[in-house]
């Protein structure tokens, strides 16, 4: 068990070196998301009175899309240099390695929220405040999990960039359901703030434990 | 005549026998008019559909454990024709509505998640035929369709806290009249029957697709496969 944690933190400090080395993900995806919010704008004539209630649906827009961009290129960089296949040959557990890569995304995935949730904040007069944030980074947890198993299924398949939106998104609603809830009601909608919440948490054991039981079928494959 | 074309035409005269049923026994509904004769197949595909999807979580199950390919083939089989009955469940669901509700769809749960449901497994679909074929298509399906019907629940759940207007379930409250009650598990049966016909039917073009091979050939096959090279950008 101590073994897993150790190979899962060591493959999530190797991805986000590499990262931190090339500076390419986090930085494109900032770009994207603020770029998300200024065609938000456009689309829909943003000004003072309707801004908080579109905030959250472009919240989760950009979100959404972000998080597909980034989970597909956790697995991208591996396939281009063969290198998963170099540690898959290696005596860690295949879940060990899927949770490393599922951490680091989790963690480059936030490194773009700090961005997007300031920005939709200068831009749409949104509060940025602690139930929101909560409920973002409840939300990406399971999206992650969800997202970097369907990555690791589509980097081994052609039109790989066509179906991971077709296999990630819908599994993804329950969170966009629950985090939305919950994000409307922190900006000011009525609604419980406390069930969302929840749901989000028991979402995330489900597809966390469901992702970490599947892991081993995809990757060993 | 062989068996699989025996049992199509006897699927086939039960869903005319309960065509009949639907428009010559039943009566018709005193508030909705004949637009509620719909209800009869509509709730049925959608048991139909929901039964296919079982067997695509079970034979996927199955072949996770032992890779059973006969396990794969029925998954196959079921996805297909799962899907077929969501789509006349959802076609019939929106016909229905345009009445009744003035709108083809609305964003009630039960709808948000057959439609959920439908699109999942568009998707099982598309992954058996973009994967490599043999064991790796196999795996990566079996994780879709287990994935899908867990998520099914999930989706209905998460949405049922909006206003929901679809029609409650009527059958277990006892609200239907005999004739009505006895016209809906004549078609429920129909209905199964033509499915369990139909996933047999695909059972055997899988089959006979497959050609004959057996697992372990299949298993050699992409164990001693050389990598497809990348192509160059």
């Amino acid at each position: 068990m101590s073994n897993t944690i150790a190979v899962a933190l060591a493959v999530a400090r190797k991805d986000l070196r590499a990262e931190w080395r090339t500076r390419e993900l986090v930085p494109a995806l900032a770009q994207f998301v603020v770029l998300a919010l200024v065609i938000a704008n456009f689309g829909f004539q943003i000004d003072s009175r309707n801004a908080p209630m579109i905030a959250p649906g472009v919240l989760w827009m950009a979100l959404v899309f972000a998080g597909l961009v980034a989970f597909g290129r956790t697995f991208a960089a591996e396939r281009e240099q063969a290198s998963l296949e170099a540690m898959l040959m290696t005596p860690a557990s295949p879940v060990a390695i899927f949770a490393g890569k599922a951490l680091a995304a989790t963690l480059l995935l936030v490194g773009c929220e700090a961005v997007l949730l300031p920005a939709l904040t200068l831009f749409f007069g949104t509060p940025l405040s602690v139930p929101i944030i909560a409920a973002v980074l409840l939300a990406t947890i399971g999206m992650a999990a969800l997202g970097c198993l369907f990555a690791a299924m589509v980097a081994r398949v052609r039109a790989r960039e066509l179906l991971l939106p077709l296999l990630t998104l819908p599994l993804w609603i329950p969170f966009i359901v629950a985090g939305g809830q919950a994000v409307q009601v922190a900006m000011g909608a009525s609604g419980t703030y406390d069930q969302a919440l929840a749901l989000l948490i028991d979402f995330d054991i489900l597809f966390v434990v469901l992702t970490s039981l599947a892991a081993r079928f995809v990757l060993d494959e | 005549m062989n068996k699989y074309e025996k049992g199509a035409l006897g699927a086939v005269a039960l869903m005319l026998l309960a065509a009949g049923a639907i428009f010559f026994f039943a009566p018709t509904d005193a508030l909705q008019g004949p637009v509620q004769r719909i209800f009869y197949l509509h709730v049925s595909s959608a048991i139909a559909a929901y039964g296919c999807f079982a067997v695509v979580l079970l034979g996927g199950a199955i072949y996770l454990r032992n890779e059973s390919l006969a396990a794969d083939r029925l998954a196959r089989a079921g996805a297909v024709v799962g899907l077929v009955f969501t789509t006349v469940c959802l076609v019939m669901g929106m016909l229905w509505a345009k009445p009744i509700w003035g709108t083809f769809w609305t964003w009630d749960a039960r709808l948000t998640s057959t439609l959920v449901l439908w699109i999942i497994y568009a998707g099982y679909l598309l992954v058996r035929r973009l994967a490599e074929p043999g064991r790796q298509a196999a795996r990566f399906a079996a994780v879709v369709g287990i994935f899908g019907f867990v998520d099914v629940p999930v989706v209905h759940f998460s949405v049922t806290w909006w206003r929901t207007v679809h029609p409650g379930p009527i059958i277990v409250n006892d609200a239907l009249p005999p004739e009505m009650l006895a016209t809906f598990f004549f078609t429920m049966a129909c209905t199964l029957v033509l499915a369990a016909v139909m996933i047999a039917i695909r059972y055997r073009l899988e089959m006979l697709a497959d050609g004959p091979v057996t697992a372990a050939a299949i298993h050699a096959q992409v164990v001693s496969a050389p990598r497809e090279p990348e192509p160059v950008p």
